[in-house]
């Protein structure tokens, strides 16, 4: 996912594992020597990585096997700053050392449709919608969160702070009004498969909406902004 | 152990503040200049005052310089036409020993970082924005280091001054000279077989 510099030659990683979840490795001379790691330990690389246990949590790497540098991201600003977010939304929401296959899945198919020229709006949409959903943070979409009344076609509102979508009568001024065909879409959206991010088409209210929807839900659960968050928006 | 020497303890914990000196070897090389004649030491000493009272950077391309303008700034010689960007004075130093360029450089003293946070606004853009207004290019050959971070700031400028109608290079990358492709890491034969060229 990312790695410092430490020492002389030496690189701290952080991994993100299909059955470990993140870890952070060790690598010695990762900068001196180019033999043993090479190139593989760079951000949104996917690597076989042999290692063993140290000191404390650290993993000591010993060699690394490049599966899949997603050199595309390289090529393009928009593509890598929306790699960078996904990146750290999963370091900051996911726990150190707790598995997380699906995430990890996700993470992976979003980073190769972002490296093969994916459309950078959709994806982050989608990526978003799905973390939020995978962590059990996904907010009450067709039924008010408070009343639970199931919405008919009606005009509604949605505040995350509040569960999420609301009736009229119980929402009062709070949060702000969203079509149902936007809640609509995303709760048929997260009926698809999590890996599949191509044959998607959104409005552009659906897209604005839901990307207002979303950032409110990230606001609450995020422990701080993410700091690539700014450099997406310059892009 | 170093609690009855107060003195030599302030010198291993300033010696372990420079990159790449753990405790053990700050201690190592305390004890060196314990052994060291006083003149060695006071040389030393003096060496690094002087450094940091005299050595700053270059007013033009951030390059470090002993005086208002660096030795490649102030040479006449230099093609003043062709800029070369790189991210740290050590990467100069690099492109300087092969012999190859003769241009002028601009040092961004970093990288863009969007991991850590780190944007166009805290390289030194502004100052390379107002050289271009001042000083005509017919090229600029981006020197950034091949990592995300180094690529990023490459893709960036390359736009702005593709805009500015400069014509903009970028350093190849491969396999090193003289190396058995058989060690070379995948991903450097994965570039080098995406950016072959034509013999």
């Amino acid at each position: 996912m990312r790695h410092v510099d430490y020492g002389e030659a030496d690189r701290i990683v952080s991994l993100f594992t299909a059955e470990d979840g993140r870890q952070k490795g060790f690598a010695r001379a990762a900068r001196k020597s180019r033999k043993r790691f090479g190139s593989s330990l760079e951000p949104f690389s996917q690597v076989i990585v042999h290692w063993r246990t140290g000191r404390g949590s650290l993993w000591l790497l010993q060699e690394t096997e490049l599966l899949n540098s997603r050199t595309g991201l390289r090529t393009d600003l928009p593509r890598l700053a929306l790699a960078s977010y996904a990146v750290e939304l999963v370091e900051l929401l996911v726990e150190e050392a707790e598995s997380h296959p699906l995430i990890f899945e996700l993470l992976c198919c979003f980073l190769d449709y972002l490296a093969a020229d994916g459309a950078v709006e959709v994806a982050r949409l989608l990526f978003e919608l799905r973390l939020v959903y995978l962590l059990g943070y996904i907010p009450h979409l067709l039924h008010c969160s408070e009343c639970l009344k199931i919405f008919a076609a009606e005009p509604i509102r949605f505040d995350a702070a509040r569960g999420g979508s609301l009736c009229l009568s119980c929402a009062g001024p709070s949060g702000f009004a969203i079509d149902l065909k936007t809640i609509g879409s995303l709760a048929r959206t997260l009926n698809v498969n999590h890996r599949q991010f191509t044959d998607f088409k959104f409005g552009e209210t659906t897209r604005h909406e839901a990307g207002r929807m979303l950032a409110q839900v990230l606001s609450l659960v995020l422990p701080r902004d993410p700091k690539s968050l700014k450099f997406l928006q310059q892009f | 152990m170093l609690g009855s020497l107060p003195s030599f303890a302030r010198l291993t914990a300033e010696l372990g503040k420079l990159p790449g000196v753990g405790s053990k070897t700050a201690a190592r090389l305390a004890f060196h200049l314990l052994r060291a004649s006083e003149s060695d030491v006071t040389a030393l000493a003096e060496a690094l005052l002087e450094m940091k009272r005299k050595v700053g950077f270059c007013q033009r391309c951030f390059h470090v310089a002993e005086e208002s303008f660096c030795r490649i700034c102030r040479d006449p010689a230099r093609d003043s036409r062709r800029l070369c960007i790189v991210q740290e004075p050590q990467d100069l130093l690099a492109i300087e020993r092969s012999h190859a360029y003769s241009g002028l450089y601009h040092v961004l003293h970093g990288a863009l970082s969007p991991l850590d946070g780190i944007g166009p606004e805290d390289l030194k853009l502004p100052q390379l924005w107002q050289r271009l207004e001042q000083e005509p290019l017919e090229e600029v050959l981006l020197a950034t280091n091949f990592s995300v971070e180094g690529e990023a700031t490459a893709l960036y400028l390359a736009k702005l001054f593709k805009e500015k109608g400069v014509r903009v290079t970028r350093l190849a990358h491969g396999i090193p000279m003289g190396s058995d492709l058989e060690y070379i890491d995948t991903g450097t034969v994965q570039q080098a077989v995406a950016g072959r060229r034509e013999l």
